[in-house]
């Protein structure tokens, strides 16, 4: 293996053009993980960049939302029930842990289902926050039934609509996309082709080791060298072109594209998903009638500008400084999927 | 939270499921597949309680392999 990958590495350093930066994005967390923790960004050559983008969805929930998940645990007859990564992520307010309110941590959305059974004298209100993995998952758990008491809180985003975004914003200026795994597995590798038809943007799906990253990287420089913009799949045996039809049925029976709210970053069309009009009886948002809170921002905090890849964590002053893992003071050094997160823990190798 | 691991299916009453990964088991959802799609001894990848799609046995043992470190350090921050 070793030897495979001192392979890919010269590949890569011989196809990196040297008149040129070349700018590889990718837009999740687990990459940005493998990438930092096995220092893969000391192995590229100088004029490649690897930046990470919007791969991590506790880091782009709105703080309203957020604000609200807090008053809602808050109340007498609720439990707010959410993953672990959302307890921490601090608001104006403090976090749903710091309140101090009635709330769970669940793995996964079906446990929701079991507190409403033991809580049927409560609300369960499930934040349900994420992207296309996580969405899927709610809408699954939606279609087995749930009991009349549970309530879901939205804040889910999509992927291939904020990587758009991304290329009509002249500041980030990305070469190329690394796709993540798991979400291509749901939406399916065509979903990213309108970055090499319309942008003509190498894009390749990759998974999570470090040798199959690096496979990506040298497969989007033999496109860049070729003059070829293509959607490659080097993660294989998970993803297929037109990914899982059936999960796709399920997010969009149960929900519909709109506008969401990105903490930092505001309103972006059709990113997101709400719970269908024809199911408001289960969106709590409809339900509590909760109201749309104007973001404060955190002072000092650039954590929107590390999302959409215009800045490395460690540009922001509060880096490992104010703001760490202990003592989170955005959003980013919550979730172990935020930039800001991995690379307190593991970027002895940033440059 | 994005995390996905490969489990092995050893029990199904669709749409739940018992899968088992490393001597580890878990209740996950079929839900997100055609229920004639996974039978007790195929391999699928979990989401979130969830499993996203179905997978053959060596892609499944190439991403443990790579997997094993990876989950180890994020088990040992979730501790903290
Ligand atoms: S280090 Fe903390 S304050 Fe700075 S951008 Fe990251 S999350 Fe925000």
């Amino acid at each position: 293996m070793k030897e495979k990958v001192k392979e890919i590495v010269q590949a890569i350093k011989k196809l990196t053009p040297k008149k040129r930066k070349i700018k590889i994005m990718n837009v999740c967390g687990s990459h940005e993980h493998t990438i930092t923790y096995y220092g893969l960004r000391s192995l590229m050559p100088e004029n490649l960049e690897l930046v990470p983008g919007p791969g991590c969805p506790v880091c782009v929930c709105s703080e309203s939302d957020v604000i609200n998940a807090i008053e809602l645990s808050k109340r007498p007859d609720t439990i707010l029930v959410t993953y672990g990564d959302m307890l921490r992520v601090p608001t104006r307010i403090g976090s749903i842990r710091s309140n101090g309110g009635n709330y769970r941590m669940v793995t996964a959305p079906h446990e929701v289902i079991k507190i409403a059974e033991e809580n049927q004298n409560k609300l369960v209100v499930f934040f349900s926050i994420g992207f296309e993995t996580t969405t899927a998952p709610t809408a699954a758990m939606i279609e087995a039934g749930i009991p009349e008491n549970v309530k879901i809180l939205t804040s889910q985003k999509l992927t291939p609509e904020i990587m758009e975004v991304l290329m009509n914003d002249s500041k980030v200026g990305v070469d190329a996309f690394i796709a993540p795994g798991h979400v291509s597995a749901i939406v399916g590798s065509n979903a990213w082709r309108i970055f090499p038809e319309k942008y003509g943007i190498p894009t390749v799906v990759a998974g999570f080791e470090p040798q199959n990253l690096l496979l990506a990287i040298l497969r989007i420089l033999y496109q860049i060298a070729e003059g070829r913009a293509e959607i490659e799949n080097v993660y294989r045996g998970v993803v297929k072109p037109e990914g899982n039809r059936k999960a796709q049925g399920l997010m969009y029976k149960y929900f519909y594209k709109t506008a969401v709210n990105w903490r930092g970053i505001g309103y972006i069309p059709n990113s997101g998903l709400e719970i269908r009009p024809e199911y408001s009886e289960i969106d709590a948002k409809v339900f509590f009638e909760l109201p749309e809170i104007e973001e404060e921002k955190v002072p000092g905090c650039i954590c929107d500008r590390i999302v959409l890849g215009k800045a490395y964590p460690n540009e922001c002053k509060l880096f490992s400084v104010a703001c760490t893992p202990r003592n989170p003071k955005g959003p980013c050094m919550v979730s172990v999927e935020g930039a800001c997160n991995i690379w307190y823990r593991f970027g002895r190798n940033e440059r | 939270m994005c995390v996905g691991v490969p489990m092995k299916i050893v029990e199904i009453d669709y749409p739940m499921a018992v899968a088992e990964a490393k001597g580890v088991r878990r209740t996950i959802s079929l839900m997100l597949l055609p229920e004639n799609e996974v039978r007790v001894g195929d391999y699928v990848m979990v989401h979130v309680g969830n499993a996203i799609e179905k997978i053959d046995r060596e892609a499944a043992d190439e991403i443990w392999k790579a997997l094993d470190e990876v989950l180890e350090v994020l088990d040992r921050e979730e501790e903290d």
